[in-house]
C-alpha cells in the first residue's frame, strides 16, 4: 500500500476538520460559554497532526481501491480522535473513551449519548457536538474533496468508500464537482430547514442545534429530552419531512433542479421509501391510539408517529414520545424500520432500501429459478439489468452485517444487561440511529456500559456508516503485503 | 467543454484519459461493463452503460449540453446514427469515425446530410503514416508539419552515426539545419538541453525540412534510398488505403490476404497491386514471392500474434524495413524490444486523430493548435501552433522569454522560412511554431512560457 499518499491524504483532511472545529470557536467567544481555550488548544492540536501528515511527500499519486478504503478509515480514526480533544480537554466528559464515543457518535450521525444531562454541556461544546453530526452526514471526505482542488487522480474511491450504498455514481464528470454539488444541496437543504424552524418560533440557537441534527440525520439535542423539550407542534412537523427529505438520495433533488423528470420517474428507490414511511406511519398510528393519552386524538397519534417514524426510518433518532413504552407491535416494527435505514446516497445509515430491493428481487429470482430451473432472469432495477457483482455485493455485505450485530451483541452481553438492552444497544449503534429499545430506549442513554463495550460499539458506529467493508479490510492481513 | 465519447473498448478509455487531462468534464458511452469498470475507477470521467444510438443513454450521457460527441466504436454506421441522434438533442459539435471506403467516397454528402462536423478515418491515417516510413526506411517514426514542410524523424542511434558522446551544442554546429528535439533512454523521455550527449542505443528525434533531414541521414552515412517494393500481409481497411497511397509513390506492392472474397474485392479496385491469395505466415508461400527481393515487409492482419510473427521472420531475413500493426496497445513498447522498431496501431491513430480535433477546438485567443503528436511512448508531444497577433511573448527574443523546465522550442516556420530558431530569433503573429515539450503539459502556445517574463 502507498502509506505516504494514505498519511498525506488523512492530514488533509485533518485540516478540514480544524477549519471546521473554528465555527464553535466563534460560537463560544459569542456566547461566553467559557470553552474557548480547550477549542483553541484542539484547533492547534489538530492543525499541527494535520499540516504535520500533509507534508508528507508520497512518492506516487496513484490511489487503488484498497488505498482509498485505508485513506477513508485512517481519517474517519483521526477526526474522530481529534473532534473528541475539545470534549476531553474542557473536563466535560472527563473519560477518554466516552469522549471518543460522543464525537464518532456525531460523526457517524448515530447521536447515541454517554451523557446523562446534555442540558450541561457548555454552548461552545454542544455546537460542537451538533456540528459533527452535520459534517459527518454527508461526510468528512467528500467535505475535503469539494474544497480541496485536487485530491490526488482517482478519488473515486473515496467517494465510494465514503458515501453509502452499494453503488455510488457521480452526477457530474468530475468527482471534485460531483462533491460540490451535493454540499450545495446539503447547505441549502440545511438552510431551508433552518428558515422553517425559525419561522415556527424555535430560537437561532436551537434551530441551529437541530437542523445539524436532522440535516446530518444524526440525533444530538441540546436538551435532555430531545425535541419534545421545544414543545412546538409546527417545529416538529418541519423537523419530520425535513428527515425524511434528508433520507432520500441526493440525486434525486439534483435531477429536480434539471428537470429530469423521466429519470425520477425511473427511480424507484425513493419512491418505495416515501412508501415504506407513510405504510408504517399508519400502521403504528391505529396501534397507539388504543393508549390512554392518544384516545381518540387520531390528529395527536398521526403527529407523533410521523415524526417517530420519520426519525427512526433515517436513522436521526430524535424524540418527541418515549416510544419504548408504545405497545409491542410498534416497538418491532420501529425496530425494523432501524435495519431497513433510508436511501442511499443520503445521510441517513441503516441497510438502506435499495439493499433491501435487491436482495428481495434476488430472493424472487431464486424462487423462480425452482420453479423453472433452466430459466434465464436477469435482475432489474429502475428499468436497467443489475451486475450480479453487485447482487452479490450486496448478499455479502447483508451476512456480513448481521454476523457483526450478533457477534457484537455477544460481546455487549458481557456486561450483563438484559436482551433487548444489549440487542437494540448494537442495532442502534450499528445502523447510526441513536436510541435503541428498553435502558437505551429515546430517555435513556450508553452511560452505564462498561469502557470495553463502549469501544465494540464505537466500532459499530464507524463499521456502520463506513458500510463494514473499509474498516474489515485493515483487519485483514493481506492488506499490507507488498 | 463537456465532452461525450462513445465508444467500444480501448480507444474510448485512451481518450477519455487524454481529453480528461486537458480538463474536458468527459462522459464516456460503452455497451461493456467492463470496459466502463476500468475507466470508472482509474479515471475522474462519468460512465455511462449503454449503446450510444439509444435516445435514453444518450440522455443520460446528457447530450444535451454537450460539447461534443465523439463516436468512435468500430461500426461505422453506429457512430454515424448516434452522432446524428446527438445533434438532434443539441449537441454542438459531432466527430465521427468513419472507415469503410464505401462511405469515404460518398463521404461529403453523408457528412453534410448527417450533420456529422468531422469525419476521421483512422485507417487512412494508419496508411499516411506506414506510407511515410517507406521514405526513410531506417525510421522508427516519421511525421511532418506545416502541411508538410517540417519533417520529424524518430531513429535508433548506431556507432556508425558518430553522434554519441558529443555535447549536442557541438552537434548543432556540426549539422546546422536540424534539431534534437528529445531522447528516450531506456523507457525515460527526456527533452535535452546544450550539453547533454547521445548514447548509442537511444531513441531521437530530429526534425528539419525534408531536403535538410535527407542530407543529415545522409552525412550520418544511413541508406536514405527510399523503399521501392513492399510485401504487404493482411488485406483490410489499412491495407486499401495504403495501396492507394503506394501507388502514387510508385512503390510495388504485393497483397497477400486468406480470404478469396477479399482478394477479389482487392483486385477489383486496385489497379497497380498484385493480390495473392494464400496465407501469410506460410513461409513457403512468401519464399514462393521472393520476400528477400523486397525492401519492406508490413504485417497487417487482425491477429497481433501472427503479424507479430510474420514480422519477426522478416527481422530474421534481415528486410529493410518491417512494420507491424498492432491492436493492444499496451504490448508495443515489448515488441520494440523485440527488434521491431516500427509498429503501427489504428486505435492509437484513432486517438491521436481525435485529441487534435478535439484541442484545435478548443484553442485560445492568442493561438491555434494545428497539431499534437505524441513521441517516446505518449510521454512527451510534439505540437504545432499557429501565433495569433496578441500573445505576449510576440516579437521578443527568445532568450529573454523564459521558457519553462522540458519545453524545447524546434521550429519556426516563417512564410517560406524555417528557422531552426536560436535565443536571439523570435515568434511573431503568422508565425508556426513547432514545439517538444513532455505529456500534458501544453494547451496554448503561452503555455511554453513562464508567466512572468525577465
Amino acid at each position: 500500500m502507498n502509506k505516504r499518499l494514505i498519511l498525506k491524504l488523512a492530514g488533509s483532511v485533518l485540516l478540514v476538520e480544524a477549519a471546521l472545529m473554528f465555527a464553535p470557536l466563534i460560537i463560544s467567544l459569542i456566547m461566553r460559554s467559557g470553552d474557548w481555550s480547550a477549542f483553541a488548544l484542539s484547533i492547534a492540536i489538530t492543525l499541527a497532526a494535520g499540516s504535520g501528515l500533509s507534508q508528507v511527500r508520497p512518492r506516487d499519486d496513484t490511489l487503488s481501491a484498497r488505498e482509498g478504503f485505508a485513506v477513508v478509515t485512517l481519517s474517519w480514526l483521526f477526526v474522530s480522535f481529534c473532534g473528541a480533544l475539545p470534549f476531553f480537554l474542557s473536563g466535560a466528559i472527563p473519560s477518554l473513551v466516552d469522549s471518543v464515543f460522543e464525537t464518532v457518535s456525531g460523526f457517524t450521525t448515530t447521536g447515541a449519548t454517554i451523557l446523562t444531562n446534555v442540558e450541561g454541556l457548555t454552548r461552545g461544546l454542544l455546537f460542537w457536538r451538533s456540528l459533527t453530526h452535520w459534517a459527518g452526514g454527508m461526510g468528512v471526505l467528500v467535505l475535503s474533496l469539494a474544497i480541496i482542488p485536487k485530491m490526488g487522480g482517482r478519488s473515486i474511491y473515496l467517494m465510494r468508500a465514503e458515501s453509502s450504498g452499494p453503488s455510488t455514481e457521480k452526477l457530474v464528470p468530475r468527482v471534485g464537482k460531483t462533491a460540490k454539488i451535493l454540499y450545495q444541496l446539503y447547505i441549502g437543504m440545511s438552510l431551508i430547514l433552518m428558515i422553517a424552524l425559525l419561522l415556527c418560533g424555535v430560537n437561532w440557537y436551537d434551530s441551529l442545534i437541530h437542523t445539524f441534527g436532522a440535516a446530518g440525520t444524526g440525533g444530538f439535542s441540546n436538551y435532555n429530552a430531545s425535541v419534545a423539550h421545544l414543545n412546538n407542534p409546527a417545529a416538529e412537523i418541519v423537523l419530520g419531512v425535513f428527515m425524511v427529505l434528508f433520507g432520500v438520495n441526493f440525486a434525486v433533488y439534483y435531477h429536480v433542479i434539471h428537470r429530469n423528470w423521466s429519470t425520477l420517474k425511473q427511480g424507484s428507490e425513493w419512491q418505495l421509501f416515501l412508501g415504506i414511511v407513510a405504510a408504517s406511519t399508519l400502521a403504528v398510528a391505529f396501534s397507539i391510539l388504543r393508549m390512554p393519552e392518544f384516545q381518540g386524538h387520531f390528529g395527536r397519534a398521526l403527529r407523533a408517529t410521523f415524526f417517530q417514524v420519520s426519525s427512526i426510518i433515517t436513522t436521526t433518532g430524535y424524540a418527541t414520545e418515549d416510544f419504548n413504552r408504545w405497545p409491542q407491535f410498534s416497538r418491532t416494527l420501529l425496530l425494523v424500520l432501524m435495519v431497513i435505514g433510508g436511501c442511499a446516497g443520503s445521510t441517513a445509515g441503516g441497510l438502506k432500501v435499495i439493499r433491501i430491493q435487491v436482495l428481495f428481487k434476488s430472493m424472487a429470482r431464486d424462487i423462480r429459478k425452482t420453479v423453472h430451473p433452466r430459466s434465464v432472469n436477469v435482475i432489474k432495477l429502475d428499468g436497467r439489468a443489475l451486475d450480479e457483482k453487485l447482487i452479490s455485493g450486496v448478499q455479502g455485505y447483508f451476512f456480513a452485517a448481521m454476523m457483526l450485530i450478533i457477534l457484537s451483541t455477544l460481546a455487549v452481553s458481557l456486561d450483563n444487561f438484559d436482551f433487548e438492552t444489549s440487542f437494540t444497544a448494537v442495532v442502534a449503534t450499528f445502523f447510526n440511529i441513536g436510541p435503541g429499545l428498553s435502558m437505551v430506549g429515546p430517555t435513556g442513554n450508553f452511560t452505564a456500559f462498561s469502557p470495553a463495550a463502549k469501544c465494540v460499539l464505537i466500532l459499530c458506529m464507524l463499521m456502520g456508516r463506513l458500510e463494514i467493508f473499509p474498516i474489515l479490510m485493515l483487519a485483514a492481513p493481506s492488506a499490507y503485503e507488498k | 467543454m463537456n465532452i461525450i465519447i462513445v465508444s467500444d473498448g480501448q480507444v474510448g478509455y485512451t481518450l477519455a484519459e487524454y481529453l480528461s487531462r486537458d480538463g474536458h468534464d468527459i462522459t464516456l458511452v460503452d455497451k461493456s461493463r467492463r470496459a466502463l469498470q476500468k475507466a470508472s475507477e482509474t479515471l475522474d470521467v462519468l460512465c455511462v452503460l449503454g449503446s450510444g444510438a439509444n435516445l435514453r443513454t444518450l440522455i443520460e450521457a446528457g447530450a444535451e449540453a454537450a460539447d461534443i460527441i465523439i463516436a468512435a466504436t468500430t461500426n461505422d454506421e453506429l457512430n454515424m446514427v448516434s452522432c446524428l441522434a446527438a445533434k438532434q438533442l443539441g449537441a454542438k459539435y459531432a466527430i465521427a469515425r468513419v472507415r469503410d471506403p464505401e462511405y469515404t467516397e460518398s463521404l461529403t454528402l453523408l457528412q453534410d446530410k448527417l450533420d456529422i462536423d468531422q469525419a476521421i478515418n483512422p485507417e487512412r491515417a494508419t496508411a499516411q503514416e506506414i506510407s511515410r516510413l517507406m521514405r526513410f526506411p531506417f525510421a522508427i517514426n516519421v511525421e511532418s508539419f506545416a502541411h508538410g514542410r517540417v519533417e520529424m524523424v524518430e531513429f535508433r542511434v548506431e556507432k556508425s552515426d558518430r553522434i554519441d558522446s558529443v555535447p549536442l551544442s557541438h552537434l548543432h554546429g556540426r549539422y546546422p539545419h536540424v534539431q534534437f528535439n528529445a531522447v528516450l533512454r531506456e523507457g525515460e523521455a527526456i527533452i535535452p538541453g546544450g550539453g547533454f550527449e547521445i548514447h548509442i542505443g537511444d531513441r531521437l528525434y530530429v526534425t528539419g525540412d525534408r531536403v535538410s533531414v535527407t542530407a543529415f541521414f545522409k552525412q550520418l552515412g544511413r541508406d536514405t534510398q527510399r523503399a521501392k517494393n513492399a510485401i504487404l500481409i493482411g488485406g483490410g481497411h489499412v491495407s486499401y488505403y495504403l495501396a492507394k497511397t503506394m501507388a502514387g509513390m510508385g512503390i510495388h506492392l504485393k497483397i497477400v490476404e486468406v480470404n478469396e472474397e477479399k482478394c477479389k474485392s482487392l483486385s477489383e479496385t486496385l489497379d497497380n497491386a498484385v493480390v495473392i491469395n494464400g496465407d501469410g505466415t506460410d513461409r513457403e508461400l512468401l519464399e514462393s514471392e521472393n520476400i528477400r527481393d523486397h525492401d519492406a515487409l508490413i504485417c497487417l492482419t487482425d491477429r497481433d500474434e501472427e503479424n507479430l510473427v510474420t514480422g519477426l521472420y522478416g527481422v530474421r531475413l534481415g528486410m529493410r524495413k518491417v512494420i507491424v500493426k498492432i491492436n493492444r496497445l499496451e504490448t508495443m513498447d515489448i515488441i520494440g524490444d523485440m527488434g521491431i522498431d516500427s509498429v503501427v496501431s489504428p486505435k492509437l491513430a484513432t486517438a491521436n486523430v481525435i485529441l487534435r480535433a478535439v484541442r484545435a477546438r478548443s484553442h485560445s485567443q492568442s493561438s491555434v493548435i494545428e497539431k499534437v503528436y505524441p513521441l517516446l511512448a505518449n510521454q512527451a508531444e510534439a505540437y504545432e501552433f499557429v501565433a495569433l497577433s496578441g500573445g505576449s511573448y510576440l516579437n521578443i527574443p527568445l532568450n529573454r522569454l523564459s521558457l519553462k523546465r522540458g519545453v524545447l522550442v524546434s521550429m519556426i516556420v516563417r512564410g517560406r522560412q524555417i528557422i531552426i530558431p536560436f535565443g536571439s530569433d523570435h515568434i511573431e503573429a503568422g508565425d508556426t511554431v513547432i514545439l517538444t515539450a513532455l505529456a500534458g503539459t501544453m494547451v496554448d502556445l503561452k503555455d511554453a512560457f513562464d508567466a512572468t517574463e525577465r
